[in-house]
C-alpha cells in the first residue's frame, strides 16, 4: 500500500515513516498540503496521513481539495494533529477525513488504522 | 585548520541528509543520492569562500544569518541557471496543446491573448514562446497575441533587443526553425530576425514592487521560470501575488521544472496537463 | 492575426486614477474583493496603514485578500502589525494561523520582544506556534527560546515541536535540555525518537 505522509516537520515525517515501514507499507512524503496535492495528481496513493497545521496549504484545505477532485474523492485520509479539542476533530471529519489521531501518534494506533484501510482495499 | 573530524572533501552521510532536508524545506528541491557529489562540491566551495572549516558551523551560519545572504549564495550555486532556446520545452507544448485552447474558448473573436515572460534575461524565453506559437500553434492566425517580457536588469533587456545568440544557446532548436528565423553571424553566433525582435515588448520591471507591477495587467499566460527560487520567502510571496494581480481569471502560470508553488503560496489552483503541471488563477467566484 | 506588439500604452482603469492613501483605505473595505485585494497589496507601502489592515484582517473572509493583508502587515512590520499578526495565532482558522506563523517567522527582530511571553502562553497551541516561529526564524536567540521550551514545557506536543527544531541543529548547548525532556517524557515514544535523533546529531557534529 502506497502512503503519503503530509507534515511540515521532517522529524515527524521520519517518525511516521518508521512506523509505517515497520508495518510493510511503502511511504512517500510531502511538506505541506499543496505539495501533497501536486503529488496526488501525479501518483495513486492508497492512504494520506495529514497534519493540520502546515504552511502554504493546511491539512483541512488539502483534504477538501482531495474530496473536490474527481479521481481523488474516495482517497482514505487519516488526520493527525496536536489539536485535541473536539471542535478540531469535528472539523477534520467535516472536511472529509476518515479517521483522526492525536499527536504524538502511538505506533499501534496508526498501524491499526492503516491495517483497517488496507483490509478494505 | 589541521584537525578535521571529517574528510575535507566530502560531507558525512548525516550531514548530507540534514542539509538535504533543510534545502528541501526551503526550496522544495530534493537532492537524490546521484546529486551527492555535485552538492558536496558546491557546499565545500561555499564553505571555503566564507571561511568555515566544518559543515556544522557553516550550516548554523546559513540557518541563522538574518540577511539570508549566504543561503542565497548557496541556492545560486546549487541551482543551475543556464538559459537557452526551448528550455523546458514541455511547458510550451502544454501551452499550445492545453492552455491556449482553454483560454481561447473563453475569449470572443477579436480579443487578444496576452503572454508575459519574466525574467526575460537575454531574450531566449520570450523569443522561444514566439517561435513556438508561430511554428506549433494551429490557431496562430486566428488570434492576436501580445508577448511582453521583463527583467529588472536593463543590460540584459538591451541584449535581448539585440537578439544575438551563441550556437550553444540555439542548439535545442530544430534546424528548420534556426534557418527560418536566424541569420548566422561570425564566430558561430546567430541573430534572430527583426520581425521577432519587434514583436516582443521588452519592459523593465521589478517583480516584487507592487506599484511598478500595476503596469502589467490582463495576462492569460505567465512564464516565470527559475526566478522565484532566488528570493526569500516573503519576496517570493509578494512576487506571486503581483503576478496573480497581473493575470486574467483562468490565466495560467508556469514555474521552472524544479520549482513549485508549494513553497510559495496557495492562491493559485494546480492544474495537471499531460506534459506539465501548471498553476491557474481561479475563474469566476474569485478575484 | 499572429504576433502583434501593442502600439500605445495599455492603460487599465486603475492607472489613470491617482493612487491615494485615502482611496486605498476606502477600497480596502469595498464590496468588490478585487478592489480589496489591490488595496491590501498596495497599502503594504504605507506605514500608516497598519491599523486599517489589522482591522480589515479581523473581518476579511476572502482567503486571497487575507494573504495580501498579511503580506502587507509583514512589510510594514510596526508594533501594530506585529500585534495584529500575533493575535491571528489564536484564531480558529487554520489557514489564518499558519499564514501568521509564516509571516512572523520572517520578522525575527520585530517578534523578539514578544517571544518570551508567547513561549509561556497559557494556551498550549500558541506555545506550539511560538516554537514553530522560533524554529523557522533566522535569529540566534531562537535557539535559547527552543531550549527553554524543551527544558520546561509540560505539554508533550509543545516540547515535541521545539525538540523537532533543535534536532535539526545539533547544538551542544541543547544537550542538557534534551536529556531533561527525555526524562520528563520517558513514556512518550515520539519524544524518545526525537530526542535520540537530536542527541545523535550533536554527537556526530
Amino acid at each position: 500500500m502506497n502512503v503519503l505522509i503530509v507534515d511540515d516537520s521532517a522529524l515527524v515525517r521520519s517518525y511516521h515513516r518508521q512506523i509505517l515501514e515497520s508495518g510493510g507499507f511503502y511511504v512517500e512524503e510531502a511538506a505541506n498540503g499543496l505539495e501533497a496535492y501536486e503529488k496526488a495528481l501525479t501518483k495513486n496513493y492508497d492512504l494520506y496521513i495529514v497534519d493540520i497545521n502546515m504552511p502554504v496549504l493546511d491539512g483541512y484545505s488539502f483534504v477538501q481539495k482531495l474530496r473536490d477532485t474527481k479521481d481523488l474523492k474516495q482517497s482514505p485520509v487519516i488526520m493527525v494533529s496536536t489539536e485535541q479539542e473536539n471542535k478540531d476533530k469535528d472539523m477534520a471529519f467535516r472536511c472529509g477525513a476518515n479517521f483522526y489521531i492525536a499527536k504524538p501518534v502511538k505506533s499501534e494506533e496508526l498501524l491499526g488504522f492503516c491495517k483497517i484501510i488496507s483490509g478494505v482495499n | 585548520m589541521d584537525n578535521q573530524t571529517q574528510d575535507n572533501t566530502v560531507l558525512s552521510k548525516e550531514d548530507f541528509e540534514r542539509f538535504r532536508e533543510f534545502f528541501y524545506e526551503k526550496t522544495g528541491i530534493l537532492f537524490d543520492e546521484s546529486k551527492r557529489y555535485f552538492v558536496d562540491r558546491r557546499i565545500i566551495e561555499r564553505m571555503k569562500a566564507t571561511g568555515y572549516d566544518n559543515f556544522k558551523s557553516y550550516f548554523i551560519a546559513i540557518k541563522y544569518d538574518i540577511s539570508g545572504k549566504e543561503l542565497q549564495n548557496l541556492i545560486n550555486a546549487l541551482t543551475v541557471n543556464e538559459t537557452y532556446f526551448f528550455r523546458e520545452e514541455y511547458q510550451f507544448q502544454a501551452m499550445v496543446e492545453n492552455m491556449l485552447p482553454e483560454i481561447t474558448s473563453r475569449k470572443k473573436p477579436g480579443e487578444r491573448v496576452r503572454i508575459f515572460s519574466i525574467p526575460s534575461s537575454t531574450g531566449e524565453e520570450p523569443y522561444s514562446i514566439a517561435l513556438y506559437l508561430l511554428e506549433y500553434w494551429k490557431d496562430i492566425d486566428k488570434w492576436d497575441i501580445e508577448i511582453v517580457s521583463s527583467d529588472i536588469d536593463t543590460n540584459v533587456l538591451e541584449a535581448a533587443k539585440q537578439g544575438v545568440y551563441s550556437s550553444r544557446s540555439v542548439q535545442n532548436l530544430p534546424k528548420p526553425i534556426l534557418q527560418k528565423y536566424f541569420t548566422p553571424l561570425k564566430d558561430g553566433y546567430y541573430k534572430i530576425t527583426d520581425d521577432l525582435i519587434n514583436a516582443i515588448e521588452f519592459k523593465k520591471a521589478n517583480i516584487v514592487n507592487s506599484i511598478e507591477m500595476l503596469k502589467f495587467r490582463n495576462f492569460d499566460i505567465v512564464f516565470c521560470r527559475n526566478l522565484l527560487i532566488y528570493f526569500d520567502d516573503l519576496s517570493r510571496k509578494k512576487a506571486a501575488e503581483n503576478l496573480y494581480n497581473a493575470m486574467n481569471p483562468g490565466g495560467f502560470i508556469c514555474l521552472g521544472h524544479a520549482e513549485s508553488m508549494s513553497r510559495i503560496s496557495s492562491i493559485f489552483e494546480v492544474r495537471r496537463f499531460p506534459k506539465a503541471i501548471v498553476y491557474q488563477k481561479p475563474l469566476e467566484g474569485n478575484v | 492575426m499572429g504576433l502583434i506588439k501593442k502600439q500605445e500604452e495599455f492603460k487599465p482603469q486603475e492607472q489613470t486614477e491617482e493612487i491615494s492613501f485615502e482611496l486605498l483605505i476606502k477600497d480596502l473595505n469595498d464590496e468588490d474583493p478585487q478592489k480589496r485585494l489591490l488595496a491590501a497589496r498596495l497599502l503594504g507601502n504605507y506605514k500608516e496603514a497598519s491599523i486599517y489592515l489589522v482591522d480589515r484582517l479581523g473581518k476579511e473572509t476572502h482567503p486571497v485578500v487575507r494573504e495580501s493583508i498579511i503580506s502587507s502587515l509583514a512589510s510594514i512590520k510596526d508594533e501594530i502589525s506585529i500585534k495584529g499578526l500575533i493575535d491571528c495565532l489564536r484564531s480558529d482558522d487554520a489557514k489564518l494561523r499558519n499564514s501568521a506563523v509564516e509571516a512572523l517567522s520572517q520578522l525575527p527582530n520585530e517578534v523578539d520582544s514578544c517571544m518570551k511571553e508567547l513561549i509561556h502562553d497559557k494556551d498550549r497551541d500558541v506555545r506550539i506556534f511560538a516554537a514553530n516561529i522560533a524554529g523557522l526564524m533566522n535569529h540566534p536567540k531562537a535557539i535559547y527560546w527552543l531550549i527553554e521550551i524543551v527544558e520546561n514545557d509540560e505539554d508533550v506536543n509543545v516540547c515535541g515541536t521545539a525538540l523537532n527544531e533543535l534536532a535539526e541543529l545539533g547544538i551542544e548547548e541543547s544537550k542538557e535540555a534534551i536529556l531533561k525532556a527525555k526524562e520528563r517524557f520517558k513514556n512518550e515514544p515520539y519524544i524518545q525518537f526525537a530526542a535520540d535523533l537530536a542527541l545523535k546529531r550533536i554527537d556526530n557534529g
